[in-house]
């Protein structure tokens, strides 16, 4: 009996030390998101704001773009904000409702021969610079470089191989019987769809437009390379003006991730339960 | 006139060929029972009338329409499936309103109908409820109501009682040959159970690996089987079988030897008779065996004999005469209810 | 109610058109399709043939379009193979993976064993342990970039815990900023495999492990000859989930050291992508990138050949 309690007693330590390790960053950012620009570099470092301030939080909404100048960054998250939810947003919508459709097809029919989903997987463990290269090229040849529509489309390709995975684990749920009988009773196969599968996989589809919202939300490679000043998402925000040796503004910075990361993370959470359903690629029991 | 007809029915999947050159007719208004092991086809010629699957070749027809090309939703059919079907996010009177509603029926006359099926079947106490929380025999029954609701003239069953517990599947039996009775539809129904074969049908048909064996009532396919295999699926316990040869009008397999009147026929030959027929004598008539088991049944008991040959066999005694392991004992056959099947095909040897 | 009752007037008269067409099934199931893979054409194909073209060019965006540009064939390829730089980005990339990865793997799998089996402030620690996946990655490279400084809170508690003034200089040591870019990776995606794991010990069936221990194996024994063979799966989930995705890493360095110092830090991506856009010489990042992809085309068929193996093994147990 005592290894019991001993054995507690360490799991407890272990796991509070990963805690702490876990937390450590998070807190950071927080912290200096509600700091004075004189608090956020400081020796020895502050670990609670002097006199905490929503300063930062007020210049990064203010409406404006993002400089540099004099020797000092000026970031603004209100046109990146709007950009990442748009080109995020619209580009899960889309990636959901086709691969769902899709995976429903291959679940029911077989479209695409029985490889389908694994070749699509490929698709998604290409590196994106790879594809980056001749992507600005192809855009600017089709006069798709830095608009919403380019990102877009791009996300939704690199989406919907996560989105027939996910999807196809929630379809292997519904009974074909149900269909089936619906068939029978009168339901023309749209029906069918909408009226007895649909329902059963709403949940699903939450989770899975939740999870590939939060792979698009947080895209920064391809965002990079296919955009300008037209659009501008937030990662790439916070991407600007890393190299400058001085003037960095960490405090709007933190504002900015606390802002970019608070949403997604709410998110996360609803979804957790599911997200391992999602990517087991029909590995793990039920 | 709501039959269905069959003609040269074929269904391949890949490789595998589940139904072979069908031609059935059941006749309209009849109960007909498809019954074989697992894999036979039966299920598969089920989803063909139903339409949901597609022929490989071959007609079907019901009533005088050809449906061969048809969606399933227009050949007016009521269809009961094994798993049930309920759909479980709807309540009980959607589940059963379901068909109306596809039909864009006004809200009243759905209403009205589905509380008078309800009624029929003895469920309007459940109409709130959701199919998670039924019980089986009133899930059951919410499976026939939204079947009958539309008034189909054709009934297809597939395995629908077999995941009910054994009472309950009997209750449901009587339930349906009633329902069968006040509908007079026609009833396709598939099972796998020789019992529930028997019990309900009209007229039983027999499938094996896609093919049809025997078609006919069921004393008929018990008592004047076409070949072994269906011999050998009615019946419980199975028929006896014993290989022997057959020559001079006698059946002979050491130390049996019975005249079978088959004048004609000479070669291996396969003995059936049924467990009934077999009788333990108390005397000397007969040949030796030695009893290995006893299962006493109640109203009767089963006796396995050991008379020297490869299979134990089977017979069927009296509850109240005495007999236990190890007797030595001898038994006879009834000579009328003797049935000889060719050695090599397994046909019916007929006189 | 009486069968034979006619049934609502002929539907197969009332219902034409374009909905009835398309609901036969030849055509259903190919409604998604067809939006679909004209949009993997449309998009990734010709970009695939672009850039074995450009690869074969010698192009550089500053001196005219790429359809003017001389005709080299091999040449960049040539130059590409012999990149020494290209060459160190290459085995870095695999060496960061492989430092990372076995990490991830190992403490994921271990915090899940510690959490498998309830016990007060389960929930607590789990909620917090699950939070660093979702972070957005750029902002955990900036948030830790401010960490790291010299001068920043990081080496302070470094400090304390060592007992002396410790000043590792995170971001520009040679040594030390990689070791930051690994740590960033291992932060983040300890706390995925943690819910791999965590999800497939939930998931093991109970009686083949209440059947070994009834037959006298130790909790050792169990694990080691029931627990770990049911986890394959589950395991080889994580392994290629996180492997495919740590040869990408981009953002980290990208946003910890811009690849520095030097190139200390340098993953092929960001090699790539300075080659791309800081040099310009696209003809060079283009061969390159299509060397890249025979590498992770290799690693990609030998991840794809486990996972589908081990699905149909789960098949065949009959469990899946």
């Amino acid at each position: 009996m005592k290894t019991r309690g001993a054995f507690a007693l360490s799991r407890h330590a272990v796991l509070t030390c990963w805690t702490l390790v876990t937390l450590f960053p998070i807190y950071w950012m927080l912290m200096t998101s509600f700091k004075h620009s004189g608090e956020w570099v400081t020796w020895p470092p502050r670990w609670l704001p002097h006199a905490p301030t929503l300063e930062n939080y007020r210049a990064v909404l203010a409406p404006g773009t993002s400089t540099f100048e004099l020797g000092r960054q000026t970031l603004k998250v209100l046109k990146p904000l709007w950009d990442s939810l748009l080109v995020a947003g619209v580009s899960s919508l889309v990636a959901v409702a086709l691969g769902s459709a899709l995976a429903y097809s291959w679940a029911r029919f077989g479209t695409g021969g029985p490889r389908y989903p694994y070749n699509l997987l490929t698709i998604r463990m290409v590196p994106p610079i790879v594809i980056a290269v001749p992507f600005v090229v192809y855009y600017v040849t089709l006069r798709l470089l830095d608009t919403y529509a380019g990102l877009i489309l791009v996300y939704v390709a690199t989406s919907l191989p996560y989105v027939i995975w996910m999807m196809l684990a929630f379809i292997d749920d519904v009974p074909i019987e149900l269909e089936r009988a619906a068939r029978v009773m009168g339901a023309s196969r749209f029906r069918v769809v909408g009226t007895i599968v649909l329902p059963l996989v709403a949940s699903g589809l939450v989770v899975t437009f939740l999870f590939v919202f939060i792979l698009n939300w947080s895209e920064l490679l391809l965002a990079m390379t296919l955009t300008n000043t037209e659009v501008s998402t937030i990662p790439i925000t916070l991407n600007k003006f890393q190299s400058a040796n001085e003037g960095r503004a960490y405090g709007p910075q933190a504002a900015i991730g606390t802002i970019a990361t608070l949403p997604v993370v709410v998110l996360g959470f609803a979804i957790q339960k599911h997200l391992v359903r999602g990517f087991s690629f029909g590995l793990l029991r039920k | 006139m709501s039959g269905v007809r069959l003609e040269k029915l074929s269904k391949t999947f890949g490789a595998t060929r589940a139904v072979r050159e069908v031609d059935l007719v059941i006749p309209d208004g009849e109960f007909t029972v498809f019954v074989g092991p697992s894999g036979c086809g039966k299920t598969t010629t089920l989803n063909l009338i139903a339409g949901l699957e597609t022929p490989t070749s071959g007609d079907i027809y019901i009533g005088a329409d050809r449906v061969t090309d048809w969606e399933p939703r227009d050949r007016n059919l009521g269809m009961v499936f094994q798993s049930l079907a309920l759909f479980p996010h709807m309540s009980v009177f959607d589940n059963i309103g379901f068909p109306l509603r596809l039909r864009r029926l006004p809200a009243a006359e759905i209403a009205a109908r589905v509380a008078a099926v309800a009624r029929t079947v003895r469920i309007d106490h459940l109409l709130d409820k959701r199919p998670a929380t039924l019980s089986g025999g009133e899930a059951q029954r919410v499976a026939l109501a939204r079947t009958i609701i539309v008034q189909p003239a054709v009934f297809l069953m597939d395995e629908p009682l077999s995941s009910l517990d054994a009472k309950l599947r009997v209750e449901m039996r009587t339930e349906l040959k009633r329902l069968h009775a006040s509908l007079r539809a026609t009833f396709v129904y598939v099972t796998h159970d020789q019992a529930e074969a028997m019990t309900m049908a009209d007229r039983i048909v027999v499938m094996h690996g896609g093919v049809v064996q025997q078609v006919g009532p069921p004393l008929v396919l018990y008592n004047d089987p076409v070949n072994r295999f269906v011999a050998g699926f009615f019946g419980v316990p199975a028929m006896n079988f014993l290989e022997g040869e057959l020559a001079d009008g006698r059946f002979m397999a050491a130390p049996i030897s019975v005249p079978v009147g088959l004048r004609r026929a000479v070669g291996s030959a396969t003995l059936g008779v049924r467990p009934e027929h077999v009788r333990v004598t108390s005397g000397d008539e007969g040949w030796p065996a030695t009893v290995n088991l006893v299962e006493p049944l109640g109203d009767e008991t089963l006796v396995f004999l050991d008379h020297g040959g490869p299979a134990s066999l089977i017979a069927k005694m009296h509850a109240d005469e005495p007999i236990a392991a190890g007797d030595r004992r001898r038994f006879t056959f009834n000579p009328d209810k003797l049935l000889c099947f060719d050695g090599g095909t397994g046909e019916r040897i007929r006189p | 109610m009486r069968a034979g009752d006619p049934p609502a007037p002929d539907r197969r008269a009332v219902r034409r058109g374009v909905l009835g067409r398309l609901e036969r099934e030849r055509v259903f199931k190919w409604i998604p399709f067809v939006p679909v893979q004209t949009l993997f054409v449309a998009l990734l194909l010709p970009n695939f043939l672009l850039l074995v073209y450009l690869s074969l060019l010698s192009w550089r965006i500053t001196r005219g379009a790429w359809w003017n540009a001389p005709f080299t064939g091999l040449d960049a390829f040539m130059v590409a193979i012999g990149d020494e730089r290209f060459l160190w980005a290459l085995a870095r990339t695999f060496l960061f993976a492989a430092a990372a990865v076995p990490l991830e793997l190992g403490l994921g799998f271990g915090l899940a064993l510690l959490c498998r089996s309830p016990f007060r402030g389960r929930r607590v620690y789990s909620t917090i342990l699950l939070l660093p996946m979702m972070i957005v990655p750029a902002v955990v490279g900036y948030d830790l970039s401010m960490l790291l400084i010299d001068q920043g809170p990081f080496n302070q508690i470094l400090s304390v815990l060592a007992g002396r003034a410790i000043t590792v200089r995170w971001l520009s040591d040679y040594t030390a900023a990689p070791l930051a870019v690994i740590g960033a990776d291992v932060w983040q995606w300890t706390s995925l495999t943690f819910l791999i794991f965590l999800s497939g010990f939930a998931g093991l069936p109970q009686d083949p492990i209440r059947a070994a221990r009834v037959m006298g194996a130790t909790r050792w024994q169990v694990f080691r000859y029931v627990e770990l063979p049911l986890l394959k799966p589950v395991i080889a989930i994580a392994v290629v989930l996180r492997s495919m995705e740590a040869l990408k890493i981009f953002d980290y360095p990208m946003l910890l050291t811009q690849g520095g110092p030097g190139n200390a830090t340098e993953t092929v991506a960001v090699y790539l992508w300075r080659v791309g856009w800081e040099f310009a010489r696209v003809s060079h990042a283009a061969a390159m990138s299509l060397i890249l992809l025979v590498a992770v085309a290799v690693y990609v068929f030998i991840a794809i050949r486990v996972l589908r193996r081990e699905r149909r093994r789960l098949a065949a147990e009959g469990i899946a």
